[in-house]
């Protein structure tokens, strides 16, 4: 496959000039000028309510012809001030909000969110805790993977894998409803542990679902991974160079379609990933194709995580037993004075930070999510930063559009795999 | 089952090694959260330091995972937060610079990284932070015609300035068919901000709190 | 549900000015078109989705293949407000996208219907905040609002029968009224100030946003400086 370039005839003809015209007849009218058709350049909107622009971005595009000559983007169509209400919440009231962020991946943020604030407080959790919270972050990354596989697809004319991606989907969102009630806004992790520890055969659902999973990816693998249609919308478009993406700030698949290695799974590892055997796939040319091929290897890889995780799974207490951080059980607060207090103390007052910051990444689904807080001694952030993947991904693609097709700048998009509200935030 | 933070220095060799070679610029040095390494850097030689964490081949601190601000409240000055990640080297480092609220404007590092060029207007938007030099300082996320202010200073009111009415009405007042393009953006000169004494954002008894 | 089905019993109407049967009650052949009408329309409807965050997700899956949205004659989702009939609000709604919202709904043709789905487009949610509107009813009429956080596909699903439910209980004769629009209207909010003010006033949990923990509330008599009207 080569790079599509597009010539624009007449344009060519304008550049040339009267004397390179080549000879014509005695009756061709030599005193008209060609018309300059080639330098007027159009301007499209796209967006901000746009099926193609997974979401409300809105893109402006200059074209010449159908090629792109320059694109910019508008976004804070979703602009939610989930920091600004951050600094107005208790640690714990956080964790509502950020599964509204990112809501392709919910678990991974309420995981990240949590684990940042205690990494501030200096709160290890127990080792339960980490199995279960890694297979809430691999389970999510499957979930935010597939959404993106059948919304690309739609978007190069597939209609099959987003129906089959959605199915794979339902499952995931009825093991969501199980472990905690919600189809999306999980909410699952508190402070020093999780919302509550796993429902009887949750575990055994996740093995089910992981059992069955890869055959539906292997169905969708074989529907776009050699189409001929497939490659060719997304073979060498939108290409990005190792030294580019590193430049422009790319991480998670984006970056690793490019060719650098850096995944923080890998590079800054948090609850023993580094104990868990996995591979992290490397792209070569950093087009389009390559963060397909990336984000489908990631899922399978993901379904390794999650078998060992299973299976390594410890009995145990799920929760930190520090009065301070975790909630007394119900019983012990009806019948015991000292866990009333606690739970009172722990409702209405909140756990108390300390007067540092911390930035705290984990790999999401996009890229690297960081959290970054800011305590003051008391129960409420003075500061709380989200370092959002897919609004740094976003910025490049100006960059990566420049000279495709109106039609490639929408495979572009999709193939950055964006999510506008934890652009916007 | 808490730990205590370690507190105390401990010894980075980047922050050595960054004290030596800006031995002027480096304001101080602090260990936060157990083990991240935070350097406070002169406002005025941020380009300088950060070119040189970016390129020097012992740091190599070649990707700028975040640029964000925070505002402390009360007078206090505003930082400006630089997360840095070296990926030949595997280390990070958290460069900060302090503002004072009378003079907030800082050089611009989209020369040195790409990636510095959203996340600057997003701390230019939210903030009120001037990053000098930046090709496209505007609003990123708040409507263009947004006159409340820069939301995320502590006093800025949570629901904002206006009444929802106002806001309602200033809404549905923009004008759906504007569009920009940076050749246009040329000719209007670096952005007005108005410095933080005058602005209406800093009403006395308003303090957010 | 076939043609078979029997009209719905009404009350005789005084004449209804301007209506396209206006004059006089209604007869055999009115109702019976009523029906006609209404049955074709309510089985055919076309949603404009609108979907900005959470809420846009769970409308998706409503359309994929587990819920199937379109067993209830809506296998069009309509992407161009110009071809549809049903406008599903699904999502947040900031200031910065209101005017887009207004423009949608005055793009789309008569007759044409709005759904709020889920808490934030009904009355904000939790965000009771700078930049979000609150309950997307102060820009545009909604005739059904959809409850949850985000509703599930049912509760969409349930929210569109009850619109078809509505459209069949309208009557031609009323729809010159019904359907009226002010070209003067177009681009403006649908609620004026003041309702605008009633229906946005913090409640519940979000009179007591305060940056520290104690009893300060936010609420506009404890913190007057806060709004500069």
């Amino acid at each position: 496959m080569t790079r599509r370039t597009v010539e624009i005839p007449l344009a060519r003809g304008a550049e040339m000039g009267m004397d390179a015209r080549p000879a014509m007849g005695p009756l061709a009218p030599v005193d008209v000028a060609e018309p300059d058709i080639g330098s007027e350049q159009m301007l499209i909107n796209i967006g901000p309510q746009h099926p193609a622009t997974h979401g409300v971005l809105r893109l402006i595009c200059e074209l010449d012809g159908e090629t792109v000559v320059s694109v910019t983007p508008h976004i804070g169509y979703l602009h939610s001030s989930f920091e600004k209400l951050g600094e107005y919440r208790t640690y714990n009231q956080i964790v509502p909000l950020t599964d509204r962020m990112d809501y392709l991946a919910p678990l991974i943020y309420n995981c990240a969110y949590a684990m940042a604030v205690e990494k501030l407080m200096g709160i290890e959790v127990t080792e339960r805790c980490k199995v279960v919270r890694i297979i809430c972050l691999e389970l999510d990354r499957i979930f935010s993977h597939l959404l993106w596989l059948g919304t690309t697809a739609i978007d190069v004319g597939a209609f099959t894998p987003f129906l089959y991606a959605f199915q794979e989907r339902e499952r995931i969102y009825q093991l969501h409803e199980e472990l905690t009630g919600a189809r999306i806004t999980t909410s699952a992790t508190r402070i020093g542990g999780m919302m509550s520890d796993l429902p009887p055969g949750w575990a055994e659902g996740v093995r089910g679902f992981i059992d069955t999973f890869p055959r539906t990816l292997n169905e969708i693998d074989s529907l776009l991974t050699t189409n001929a249609i497939h490659q060719g919308r997304t073979i060498d478009i939108g290409a990005i160079g190792p030294e580019d993406a590193v430049d422009c700030g790319l991480t998670g698949p984006n970056l690793r379609a490019s060719g650098v290695d850096y995944d923080v799974r890998k590079d800054r590892p948090y609850y023993d990933y580094e104990t868990y055997d996995f591979e992290v796939p490397v792209g070569e040319n950093g087009d389009c194709y390559d963060r397909y091929l990336v984000r489908m290897e990631e899922m399978r890889q993901s379904v390794a995580i999650l078998h060992q995780a299973l299976d390594r799974l410890p009995d145990g207490p799920i929760n930190v037993e520090d009065p301070r951080i975790s909630l007394p059980s119900k019983t012990d607060c009806m019948s015991d004075m000292e866990s009333m207090i606690h739970h009172f103390k722990l409702i209405m007052d909140g756990i108390n930070a300390p007067a540092e910051d911390c930035y705290f990444a984990v790999e999401g689904s996009k890229g690297e999510l960081g959290m970054y807080l800011v305590g003051d001694g008391g129960p409420k952030p003075v500061r709380w930063r989200i370092r959002p993947p897919s609004f740094v991904n976003l910025s490049a693609i100006a960059k990566l559009a420049e000279g495709h097709l109106v039609a490639d700048l929408i495979m572009i998009n999709a193939s950055l795999d964006i999510v506008l509200g934890e652009i916007d935030r | 089952m808490t730990r205590p933070h370690r507190r105390g220095k401990q010894a980075s060799a980047t922050v050595d090694a960054l004290r030596a070679a800006f031995p002027g610029a480096v304001v101080r040095d602090l260990v936060q959260s157990g083990d991240q390494h935070v350097v406070y850097i002169d406002p005025e030689h941020n380009t300088e330091v950060l070119d040189w964490l970016r390129t020097d081949p012992g740091e190599r601190f070649n990707l700028l995972v975040d640029v964000t601000a925070v505002d402390y409240g009360d007078g206090r000055p505003l930082e400006v937060v630089y997360q840095l990640w070296s990926i030949p080297h595997r280390k990070a480092l958290r460069v900060k610079c302090e503002l004072p609220l009378s003079r907030l404007a800082i050089a611009s590092v989209t020369a040195l990284w790409s990636a510095a060029d959203w996340l600057e207007r997003e701390v230019y938007d939210l903030f009120g932070i001037e990053f000098r030099g930046h090709p496209d300082l505007r609003r990123i996320l708040m409507p263009e015609n947004y006159a409340e202010g820069h939301p995320l200073r502590k006093d800025f009111p949570l629901r904002g300035r206006f009444s929802r009415a106002e806001q309602t009405r200033r809404a549905l007042s923009q004008d759906m068919e504007q569009y920009y393009m940076p050749e246009e953006m040329e000719g209007r000169g670096a952005p007005q901000i108005v410095p933080a004494e005058e602005s209406p954002t800093s009403t006395p008894g308003s303090t957010g709190r | 549900m076939g043609l078979s089905e029997k009209p719905a019993e009404r009350l005789p109407v005084a004449s209804a000015p301007g209506g396209v049967f206006g004059a006089g009650t209604p007869t055999l052949l009115t109702t019976r078109l009523d029906f006609v009408v209404n049955w074709a329309r309510r089985n055919s409807l076309w949603p404009m989705p609108f979907g900005t965050a959470c809420c846009a997700i769970e409308m998706m899956a409503a359309a994929a293949s587990n819920f199937d949205l379109a067993r209830f004659g809506m296998e069009r989702m309509s992407f161009s407000p110009r071809q549809a009939d049903v406008l599903i609000c699904a999502g947040r709604v900031p200031y910065k996208l209101a005017p887009v919202l207004r423009r949608i709904w005055d793009q789309m043709p008569q007759p044409k219907w709005a759904v709020s789905m889920g808490a934030c487009a009904s009355s904000g949610g939790v965000f009771d905040v700078y930049s979000m509107v609150q309950g997307i009813d102060t820009i545009i009429p909604v005739d059904v609002y959809v409850p949850g956080c985000p509703p599930r596909p049912e509760g969409l699903i349930y929210g569109l029968m009850m619109i078809q439910e509505k459209i069949r209980q309208e009557r031609l004769s009323e729809h010159g009224t019904l359907r009226a629009e002010d070209p003067a209207e177009v681009a403006r909010a649908r609620a004026d100030a003041d309702e605008v003010l009633a229906l946005s006033g913090p409640f519940g949990n979000s009179t007591r946003q305060n940056r520290v923990s104690g009893p300060t509330g936010s609420d506009a008599s404890d913190r007057p400086d806060d709004r500069i009207p």
